[in-house]
């Protein structure tokens, strides 16, 4: 049982901080850089000093530091910084090192690099980064001695810029001007809530000329939340069932070990305990060991989340912590599942009367004709027995049989949600991402563009694309459209209803699109180009996240002949099979001497990484629980059926047949329940991703069954373990002498 | 004895058990010798602790001795696997014990039926053998109640006619009294004296003197040793038996 409460509790502990991480990494982070909650960048020489006895509740100032704008040089590209000069390690907003030293005055010109930042450069410890002033006048090379995460600022380059911190002689280096330099002051507040009430009483004590720009924590917050609206969903969905089934799974385990204990129960009433004390024993027994089953997940949760971490690029120890509510609502939730399993059986035992409840009162059956008839068929009688022994105690059956029938039904899900997420990932063009790279001409012309990407070996197809503004009646804000490829020749859409567009003002749309105008495949709209209309009609529905999923795609050649403006172009590249993205940009970049504008497409499912984990540790804990319903049903079947074995034995059962009649009794309910879960499980799992895809604007079409061969293996997995799980209880089986079990 | 001749069914050589649990050595037998002819009945008798329960277990392979031979029919059986043992106890050896230990999840047909199908008859014969034992103990109306719901003295009858399914050589009866009352008691030993009368060899274990006094024989046990074994006199059958003068008895054992 303790095995039990601290593999639920670990596994949820692990899970929730794995989503944590991956949806909501502000608060981890926050919690462990000690954050401030409200940054002001202000004008050189502002005086801070007096802001706490100015401004009530200020807990902590971190700063002033100064800090000045310059760029990191790497070959032909360079990008903006913000360098920070920290004389030492902050203790408000304090950085929390991922790799690397800090800042010593003993490498004077060493900088420490913001994570995301350094992730984006592919820069780590140890290399060496140019920096230029704003003006260029001045030049260094300086060596990155560490890598930090902060709170202060969100991710790189979500929120630019980049930020370096430097001691402040390297500042003053780079940046001679202080006219140049600005100073940054961080307020830790007691009030979270309270921030937009501060920030105004901030502005009117320093005066809003010197208040350059204000962040404050929800920004951050929400700039670091990858907010991925259909994972999120799907994610929780899938969390909160995960914690029913382990709920259901420890319930099971507790009222099972009460009911084992009938005996003994029966006996300390025989002894002269009352029933309330019998409750309390229980209940007090329990408690304590659902308390050590709590701690032992806890720490294991600890232990194992660096080592799962370690799997998952981008998601940092600190944003992986849990608030304390989560943690909490867990234990919590684990200790009421124990004591309410606990409840019920205890207080049945509490007035089960002494000398009824030491010998447990055996079920009631016969031996069906089918039975009599398989065995008189010369089928082995340990498989008839066993699986006959299987359906002894109905209701216990049927228990059993959905208390694996549901997390194999999750677990079937989640492998369809994997088997989704893989198609996402390996198939982008499934959700309009077939092109990974796009090209536009920068400062060459686009025929020269055109002619170094026809000369690339590594492009399979170049579609010639142009983003253009549309406006519709009853919209208020503008509509992004893609003239993708031509109507002769058009980008290779991912159509999952009607067809591509194949001839001019033929257009295909997104479902969030279609929604948005109140349209539906088939139907005619009319949008303005500049002032001049065109009239598409819509032929098909795709999928694509891109644009918050509203996207209208036609053939290029439509806004030519409609005499719309056509925008500046740039080019969709697909790769020859086998081709890096990366490495097509690299290369295209080499070839034009860094003049085209090459840029690889971001694949939304890139970054859900932690889903994969996310989801393994849940199919895991769904894996542990249905593991606990079949290694109760084994233990309480052994407790029905021990004497009944071993009379079998005395029959003439030999000690291989017991064996095989225990692991058929488990294999049968486990078969049962696997052959419910799994068929329920596929029927649904395509319909749940197109429903939350549908809800989520993308429509359905996303969903992808599990992969055979997983399900299978996942199958074979559970009923090997269901077969085992009828021997492996250290129950009496074939090994206890039967003149022990066969006595009164 | 009808048709019982003198052929060897079982013989027993210098058998020894000890138990070892916790460091501790508990000789239970020690150096039996015994032998029973086909369609013999022998009681073994003896005070609580003397190793009668033991010995039997160790005779129908219940238990593995730590010395000595077991023979069974001219064949050394003593070194069988468990499996083969198995196999000998569904068609040759039958088994009654004191707590009647039936299958408590089947009805009484299931419990009798079951040690058939499994002695490898087909579920004609095994249904027709149940009939004919059920009736020939009074129980054919309590053929489909489980056996939770039967006395003591039913559920005994039934466990005489389950270990008498597949017609065994041999039938073990450990304490098959031990738990009834005198009514139940007489009517059991009168089954195993009619068993008898047709033949069955029968190895009963009893501390009852005058439940063993119903045998042909008494083998009197104490500190697992044979303290003494001689055939009663005027051997017969279970009438006789509740009317057996005890000092007979007790003379035997001194």
């Amino acid at each position: 049982m303790i095995s039990v409460v601290a593999g639920v509790v670990g596994a949820l502990l692990l899970s929730a901080g794995l989503l944590q991480g991956a949806t909501n990494p502000w608060q981890g982070l926050f919690t462990a850089t000690r954050g401030a909650q409200i940054w002001l960048h202000l004008s050189p020489g502002t005086s801070v000093a007096q802001l706490r006895s100015q401004v009530g509740g200020i807990q902590a100032v971190a700063g002033p530091y100064q800090a000045t704008a310059a760029t990191v040089a790497q070959g032909s590209q360079r990008t903006r910084v913000e360098l920070r000069a920290t004389p030492s390690l902050p203790q408000v907003g304090r950085p929390l090192q991922v790799s690397g030293g800090w800042l010593t005055p003993r490498t004077p010109y060493g900088v420490v690099l913001e994570a995301t930042f350094a992730q984006a450069i592919h820069i780590g410890v140890g290399d060496k980064l140019v920096l230029d002033n704003v003006d260029e006048t001045s030049r260094l090379t300086v060596p990155v001695v560490g890598i930090a995460e902060t709170a202060d600022q969100g991710f790189y380059p979500d929120q630019t810029p980049g930020l370096i911190w430097v001691l402040p002689g390297l500042l003053r280096r780079i940046e001679p001007d202080t006219g140049h330099t600005e100073e940054v002051v961080g307020l830790r507040i007691a009030n979270p809530a309270a921030d937009g009430f501060i920030v105004q009483q901030v502005v009117t004590q320093l005066g809003s000329s010197a208040v350059g720009g204000i962040s404050t924590w929800q920004q951050v917050e929400q700039s670091m939340a990858r907010r991925n609206p259909l994972l999120g969903l799907l994610l929780a969905l899938f969390g909160l069932m995960a914690l029913g089934a382990a709920l259901l799974a420890i319930i099971n385990v507790t009222s099972g070990r009460v009911l084992i204990r009938n005996a003994d129960l029966g006996m300390l009433k025989a002894l002269g305990f009352t029933p309330a004390q019998v409750m309390v024993v229980l209940t007090a027994e329990h408690a304590i060991l659902a308390g050590v089953g709590v701690l032992a997940g806890l720490g294991a949760a600890r232990l194992l989340m660096p080592v799962l971490l370690g799997t998952v690029p981008g998601v940092s120890l600190a944003s992986a912590a849990l608030p304390g509510g989560w943690t909490a609502v867990i234990i919590g939730a684990t200790f009421g599942a124990v004591l309410l399993a606990t409840a019920a059986p205890a207080w049945q035992a509490s007035r089960v009367r002494p000398v009824a409840a030491v010998r447990a009162l055996p079920p009631r059956g016969h031996l069906s004709r089918l039975a009599g008839t398989a065995m008189a068929a010369r089928m082995p009688p340990a498989v008839v027995l066993g699986t006959r022994a299987a359906f002894v105690r109905k209701l216990a059956a049927a228990l059993v049989i959905s208390g694996l029938a549901i997390p194999m039904l999750m677990i079937t899900i989640g492998l369809g949600f994997w088997s989704t997420l893989d198609d996402v990932q390996h198939n982008p063009a499934d959700i309009g991402l077939a092109a990974s790279v796009t090209v536009s001409p920068g400062t060459l012309t686009p025929a020269q563009a055109g002619r170094l990407i026809q000369a690339d070996p590594q492009i399979q197809a170049a579609y010639s694309c142009v983003r253009a503004e549309a406006l519709t009646l009853g919209e208020t804000t503008t509509i992004t459209t893609l003239g993708m490829g031509t109507s002769a020749r058009p980008y290779p859409f991912h159509v999952v209803a009607g067809q591509l567009y194949h001839a001019p003002e033929q257009a295909v749309a997104t479902q969030a699109l279609l929604t948005a105008l109140h349209l539906s495949v088939g139907q005619f709209v009319r949008m303005w180009f500049g002032g001049v209309p065109v009239t598409f009609h819509i032929v098909g529905r795709i999928i694509d996240p891109q644009y918050d999923g509203e996207v209208l795609a036609y053939g290029r050649d439509t806004l030519a002949d409609e005499g719309a403006p056509t925008p500046i172009g740039f080019y969709s590249l697909i790769l020859r099979p086998g081709v890096s993205p990366a490495a097509a940009v690299t290369r295209l970049t080499r070839e034009s001497d860094g003049r085209l504008d090459v840029a690889q497409v971001p694949n939304p499912a890139d970054q859900l990484g932690i889903v994969h984990v996310a989801l393994a540790s849940l199919i895991a804990v769904l894996a542990v629980i249905g593991l606990t319903s079949l290694l109760t049903a084994s233990l309480l079947g052994q407790r029905d059926h021990q004497r009944d074995v071993t009379v079998l034995r005395v029959m003439g059962l030999t000690p291989v047949q017991v064996r095989v009649a225990l692991m058929m009794r488990t294999t049968v309910l486990g078969l049962v329940a696997v052959a419910i879960g799994t068929v329920a499980g596929r029927l649904v799992s395509m319909e749940l991703v197109n429903a939350v895809s549908r809800l989520y604007g993308l429509g359905a079409g996303l969903g992808r069954p599990p992969s055979a061969g997983t399900l299978a293996l996942a199958v074979a997995l559970a009923i090997s373990v269901a077969a085992l799980a009828g021997i492996l209880p250290p129950g009496p089986s074939s090994r206890m002498p039967a003149a022990a079990v066969l006595g009164p | 004895m009808i048709g019982a001749g003198d052929r060897l069914l079982l013989r027993a050589a210098g058998l020894t058990k000890t138990f070892s649990g916790d460091g501790v050595r508990v000789p239970a037998v020690r150096g039996v010798d015994l032998s029973l002819r086909h369609g013999e009945f022998a009681a073994i008798t003896g005070p609580s602790g003397s190793g009668k329960s033991t010995l039997l277990h160790l005779l129908g392979g219940l238990e593995r001795p730590t010395g000595g031979e077991i023979w069974l029919d001219g064949a050394r059986v003593d070194q069988l696997s468990q499996a083969r043992w198995a196999v000998l106890r569904r068609r040759r050896i039958g088994f009654v014990f004191q707590f009647f230990n039936l299958v408590s999840n089947m009805t009484v047909a299931d419990n009798v039926e079951l040690a058939a199908l499994m002695g490898g008859s087909n579920r004609k014969q095994a249904a027709d053998r149940r009939r004919e034992l059920l009736g020939e103990l009074g129980l054919a109306a309590k053929a489909d109640t489980a056996p939770a719901r039967l006395s003591g003295g039913e559920q005994q009858r039934v466990a005489l006619a389950r270990a008498m399914a597949n017609r065994p050589a041999l039938l073990l009866a450990d304490e098959p009294t031990g738990n009834l009352d005198s009514a139940a008691t007489f009517s059991v030993l009168r089954l195993l004296a009619r068993a008898h009368a047709d033949g069955q060899a029968i190895l009963l274990v009893t501390h009852d003197s005058r439940v063993a006094s119903a045998a042909d024989r008494v083998i009197s046990l104490f500190d697992g040793m044979v303290a003494d074994d001689a055939p009663l006199g005027a051997a017969g059958g279970a009438a006789q038996a509740s009317e057996m003068p005890l000092p007979r008895v007790l003379r035997l054992r001194g």
